[in-house]
């Protein structure tokens, strides 16, 4: 990795150096997590959206609300699976178009099954994903411009063969997943997140594969002193980065039983933001080597809720991308301050 | 001095335009026509100054993903205040500046002050300043540009050389002597060569942060004001499509995304080929689709090519500076 370390966040004092750490128990810890943060915040607007419009806690709008976090929650963790070696990937909307609509064609024009077809779009992110990590590791360039190049690649190459054409034959069984309903509230693509959520916090908690991406991402040449195959982790990370992608893709697919090539707006660009919401909300280091699945998760989660809040209260829809941009600014303002107020105080 | 001129950034790509040019134009007879020229040099004007918004920050070390976004509103201001509060241009596009000029020292100053990195900072801001685009216009676009706005976005002198085609001069020529002979300008590009060492030599970073923010946010509203003339037409979505172009000229030009070293020729040329690419695609009934695919592509060589001769340039002179 080239090292474009331009003054990213603050100087993290090296523990060694540090007076003996005050102890604390693991809930006391769990208080002044961002986590822990997110679900006062959750909890916060909902009395607030609820107390101003009845219609906020209704059954249809918490199912609206479930489908299009799931949504966010997969675009976040695709990103969040990048920044933590310490790298971005520009191009999640372009490749999660990319399998989406490869998955769409696979279904009209080939005639498959759903399941095989979702399974063909999750290789084709696993491949594009796989081919940024390559060219990032081989080329020794920061992945912002290796995936910036890409991103216009693909989602060009994408429009050509589709001559932005939609897809529109989606098998009836796919968009009723899109639509389905348990309990009245829940829907499956919510659970769907949930389980890939505990699936990567096993993965990235329990597995050495897991742990050895943390450990590139948190310093690279130190994990390849000890014998960590760095380059092969970032491509790991990046062929991740794209399944999940893929995976928010499809679930906008069943949403809309079409496979649209502007989903994500032109090259893919109408993802970057809530991709990076998620995970900066939820308190993963932009440097890298530290993870926050749950963080990611109630990050997006908190992102939907207010878009939708805002949408009940009438502030006109047109507004909404400046209220989200102003709440990614503050997010790393009060980062920044909880971090210091930490420091100052010894907690960590 | 040959081999000086060899070895500056500028003259891979602009060897490689003019041998472009000279290929089309033989290739494609209409190519070098007046009135194909006058197409070409208003395309270039435009996207010169977006590439230059963005090189600015290249110059420091960073990244403007808002650029686009600041262009966008800064349109949408000049042409909203002529027809809404019918302020003539010239002030219209004053204050558009100023809009532009202020959303760069917002950017500038809040990478300064939080130390966060430039792409969060940016990627923050384009959503405020595309958000606000959009509150403003609800996405329908500006129609009543006044006349004289549009004859300078569509007259030419002889039937070749695009008025807007003199602003781009001017600032290409203001740009590079600030850039290269101001201790301002020095400054910017010290930081962004090493942030560190620009510090311990007293140099003050967060001022040349907001200088070079401010500079971009100036130079994007200008772009965008060019595109109301030329469109005549205040359009929201103006900038949308920014973001490839502004990084491609300058790094085919031959910028380090590392910061410290850019070249005001360099992107020129950079946009000069962009634009021929873009032309040749349309003269020989190319799926213009394509576009997309080439301008990543270029990036991707570009980039290499750059890390090639960094590499090389390292193994020369031990311990490297260029």
């Amino acid at each position: 990795m080239a090292d474009i370390e331009q003054n990213s966040a603050p100087v993290r004092n090296p523990v060694t150096a540090h007076p003996p750490v005050r102890q604390m128990t693991a809930v006391q810890r769990f208080f002044l997590s961002n986590e822990f943060g997110l679900i006062v915040l959750i909890v916060l607007f909902t009395i607030i959206f609820a107390s101003i419009s009845p219609m906020f806690l209704s059954n249809f709008s918490l199912y609206a609300m479930g489908r299009t976090a799931a949504v966010n929650i997969m675009i976040g963790f695709s990103m969040m699976v990048v920044i933590v070696t310490g790298g971005l990937n520009l191009g999640v909307g372009a490749i999660g178009v990319c399998g989406a609509m490869f998955g769409g064609w696979l279904m009209q024009a080939a005639g498959l099954h759903w399941l095989p077809a979702c399974f063909g779009a999750l290789i084709v992110g696993a491949l594009l994903g796989a081919t940024n990590g390559v060219m990032i590791v081989k080329s020794g360039l920061h992945s912002f411009i290796i995936t910036l190049a890409t991103m216009s690649v693909m989602f060009g190459a994408m429009i050509f063969l589709t001559q932005a054409e939609s897809f529109r034959e989606i098998s009836p069984a796919f968009s009723t997943l899109g639509r389905m309903k348990i309990l009245a509230v829940l829907s499956p693509m919510l659970l769907t997140a949930i389980v890939i959520g505990v699936l990567l916090w096993l993965a990235f908690k329990f597995t050495t594969v897991g742990r050895e991406i943390l450990a590139a991402g948190a310093n690279a040449r130190a994990a390849e002193l000890s014998g960590i195959r760095v380059g092969r982790m970032i491509t790991y990370a990046h062929a991740l980065s794209g399944v999940l992608a893929v995976v928010a893709g499809l679930m906008l697919v069943s949403r809309t039983g079409a496979a649209i090539p502007s989903m994500a707006g032109q090259l893919g660009q109408d993802w970057l933001l809530p991709a990076f919401l998620g995970p900066v909300l939820g308190g993963n280091l932009l440097t890298g080597g530290r993870i926050s699945v749950l963080g990611t998760f109630l990050g997006a989660f908190l992102v939907t809720m207010l878009t939708t809040g805002l949408l009940l209260m009438q502030v006109g829809a047109f507004w909404v991308q400046t209220y989200l941009g102003l709440l990614l600014l503050i997010a790393v303002l009060l980062d920044l301050a909880r971090r210091s107020y930490l420091a100052r105080n010894k907690l960590v | 001095m040959t081999q000086h001129i060899t070895k500056s950034d500028w003259f891979g790509p602009f060897v490689v335009s003019v041998a472009a040019i000279i290929v089309v134009g033989i290739l494609k007879p209409s190519f070098l026509t007046p009135f194909n020229i006058q197409i070409l040099l208003l395309a270039i004007s435009v996207n010169a100054l977006v590439a230059f918004a963005q090189m600015v920050i290249i110059g420091i070390g960073q990244m403007n993903l808002s650029v686009g976004a600041i262009g966008g509103l800064a349109a949408i201001s000049f042409a909203g205040m002529m027809e809404v509060w019918g302020l003539p241009w010239p002030i219209a596009a004053m204050l558009a500046l100023a809009v532009g000029l202020l959303a760069g020292v917002l950017n500038g100053a809040l990478v300064a002050l939080t130390g966060v990195s430039a792409f969060v900072i940016t990627l923050a801001t384009l959503s405020v300043f595309k958000g606000i685009n959009l509150g403003i216009t609800e996405a329908q676009p500006f129609y009543e540009i006044p006349e004289a706005v549009k004859w300078i976005g569509n007259a030419s002198l002889f039937g070749t050389i695009p008025l807007l085609f003199f602003p781009f001069a001017i600032t290409a020529i203001a740009l590079w002597y600030f850039l290269f002979r101001l201790p301002l300008g020095r400054t910017i590009l010290a930081v962004g060569g090493n942030s560190h060492a620009a510090e311990l030599s007293g140099i003050s970073v967060p001022k040349a942060e907001i200088v070079a923010h401010a500079i971009s946010g100036v130079l994007a509203a200008m772009a965008g004001i060019m595109l109301v003339a030329r469109l005549e037409l205040g359009q929201p979505s103006i900038g949308d499509d920014w973001l490839i172009l502004s990084f491609a000229a300058p790094v085919i030009g031959g910028a380090l995304l590392t910061g410290g070293r850019i070249s005001v020729a360099g992107t020129c040329c950079g946009v000069v080929i962009i634009a021929i690419i873009t032309q040749v695609l349309v003269l020989f009934n190319i799926d213009p689709f394509l576009v997309q695919v080439v301008l990543g592509l270029l990036i991707l060589w570009a980039v290499g090519v750059n890390r090639l001769r960094e590499i090389r340039g390292q193994r020369h002179v031990p311990g490297g500076a260029a």
